[in-house]
């Protein structure tokens, strides 16, 4: 009735629509369909050899070879020291009357979070997709959705757990979005990633007053990224006549190409509420 | 000996990609190199061993990528059948020929990244970096792509990897 040709043709469209449709489900649901941590557990103990081995490598070169300009950069760093005591003094004020007035209005205390220290091991293969492979996994209490941070800003946040190893996907990911504030006038939006080294800072009304150089913070309202995280500064502001919002451009605080070392933040614990005296 | 090959070279390529280039700031545009290697093993070796090995790389290469599961898979599949289906009507041994499906699947690779980054992806607009990537991408499989393929053929055939009736004969690679 059908020739083989047409029972072909078939075949194939049938496998395609099927193909598509599964790609679509799994892009929308983010579902590995259980085969998502196969890959990192058989792979990564390569990759983490190879990234040991290159930095021990350049770690000698750096610490034995490269003394001279280490010379300078301890001056440089000694004057930055002076300054950053007294800041920090004056931080510490600030903080303590902070602690005071908390006690006085009966608020809960901030969460302490624990966090874990994990190396970079291993970049995304494609250019499409920002996302970095790191040594710590389920083992080490980490699970998907943790917050990736690092002292100068946020990282990203764990995408996929396998026992000892972890996929976290970058702010600036196509795919990432954070709930954020500008740390100054408090204007709120959202920090999503453009798959380039910058981000976008999104629904951010424009009765709001934003400038250039302001500090973008995690507004803590998404449930992955603590408050007050720093994400970034506001790189450029542009206004359409007939939108609403602005369109703002943010520049990370962190340098995604040169990550090494990330802090992963562990589920904050039981939090003692803060009503003493 | 011919899977231990195979396997040391994937794991080989995988680590390049993974854990080098990203660190080599004029190579981070590079292509993805297990592309020559699927077109290689979809011309030489038998059904029923390549594609479970073109599947797995498939497999692996979604776990280690942040795209949606199932876009290498989904790739490496397809490339694997066009491969087969062309070499029914066309002459492998022909080095030109083998040069085009390198860089036209490298292309395809990067449409099928940016159909899915549309279609799929959160924002229907393409991705700022696109023609960035794709260009970039394009001028390293033209400069190094048919090389390597053609290297991995006369490697296969240096080292004697036996050959087991696979389309086309081994000395077919000059």
């Amino acid at each position: 009735m059908f020739s083989k040709k047409m029972v072909l043709i078939v075949g194939v469209l049938i496998l395609i629509t099927v193909n598509v449709i599964l790609l679509s489900f799994s892009s929308k649901s983010q579902s590995t369909f259980g085969l998502g941590r196969v890959g990192l557990s058989l792979v990564s103990p390569f990759q983490e050899l190879v990234t040991r081995s290159i930095r021990f490598a350049r770690d000698i070169w750096e610490h034995y070879f490269f003394l001279v300009t280490v010379a300078h950069e301890n001056e440089n760093l000694k004057k930055s020291l002076n300054q950053f005591v007294g800041e920090s003094n004056q931080w510490h004020e600030i903080d303590m009357a902070n602690s005071r007035l908390r006690n006085l209005l009966n608020f809960q205390k901030a969460p302490t979070h624990k966090v874990v220290a994990a190396e970079v091991i291993g970049k995304d293969p494609s250019g499409w997709f920002k996302t970095i492979i790191i040594d710590k996994g389920k083992s080490d209490g980490l699970k998907k959705g943790l917050a990736v941070v690092l002292p100068t800003g946020i990282v990203g946040q764990v995408i996929e757990a396998a026992g000892h190893y972890s996929k976290v996907m970058l702010v600036i990911d196509r795919n990432s979005a954070v709930d954020a504030m500008v740390q100054r006038s408090r204007a709120r939006g959202i920090i999503k990633g453009e798959s380039a080294d910058q981000c976008r800072f999104e629904f951010v009304l424009r009765k709001h007053d934003v400038q250039i150089d302001d500090t973008v913070i995690a507004s803590g309202l998404d449930g992955v990224y603590p408050k007050g995280l720093r994400i970034g500064r506001v790189a450029d502001i542009s206004q359409r006549n007939a939108d609403i919002f602005y369109e703002i451009t943010v520049a990370p605080f962190v340098d995604y190409e040169k990550l090494e070392e990330v802090l992963v933040i562990l589920p904050p614990q039981a939090q003692d509420v803060a009503s003493q005296p | 000996m011919r899977y231990g090959f195979y396997i040391g070279i994937c794991l080989f390529l995988l680590i390049i990609q993974t854990t080098i280039f990203p660190y080599i700031p004029g190579m981070r545009g590079m292509y993805d190199m297990l592309i020559p290697f699927v077109i290689f093993i979809s011309i030489c070796l038998p059904i029923r061993e390549s594609l479970p090995f073109a599947l797995a790389l498939g497999l692996i290469m979604d776990n280690l990528s942040g795209g949606p599961f199932g876009l290498y898979l989904t790739f490496y599949f397809w490339l694997f059948m066009g491969v087969r289906f062309t070499i029914k009507f066309l002459r492998v041994s022909n080095k030109f020929f083998l040069s085009v499906v390198v860089i036209v699947a490298v292309l395809v690779e990067n449409m099928l990244m940016i159909a899915t980054s549309v279609f799929f992806g959160p924002v229907r607009q393409l991705p700022v970096n696109a023609f960035l990537v794709v260009t970039q991408q394009f001028l390293w499989v033209l400069a190094t792509g048919p090389i390597f393929l053609l290297s991995l053929l006369a490697l296969a055939k240096r080292l004697n990897i036996q050959w087991d009736g696979a389309a086309p004969p081994p000395n077919a690679y000059g």
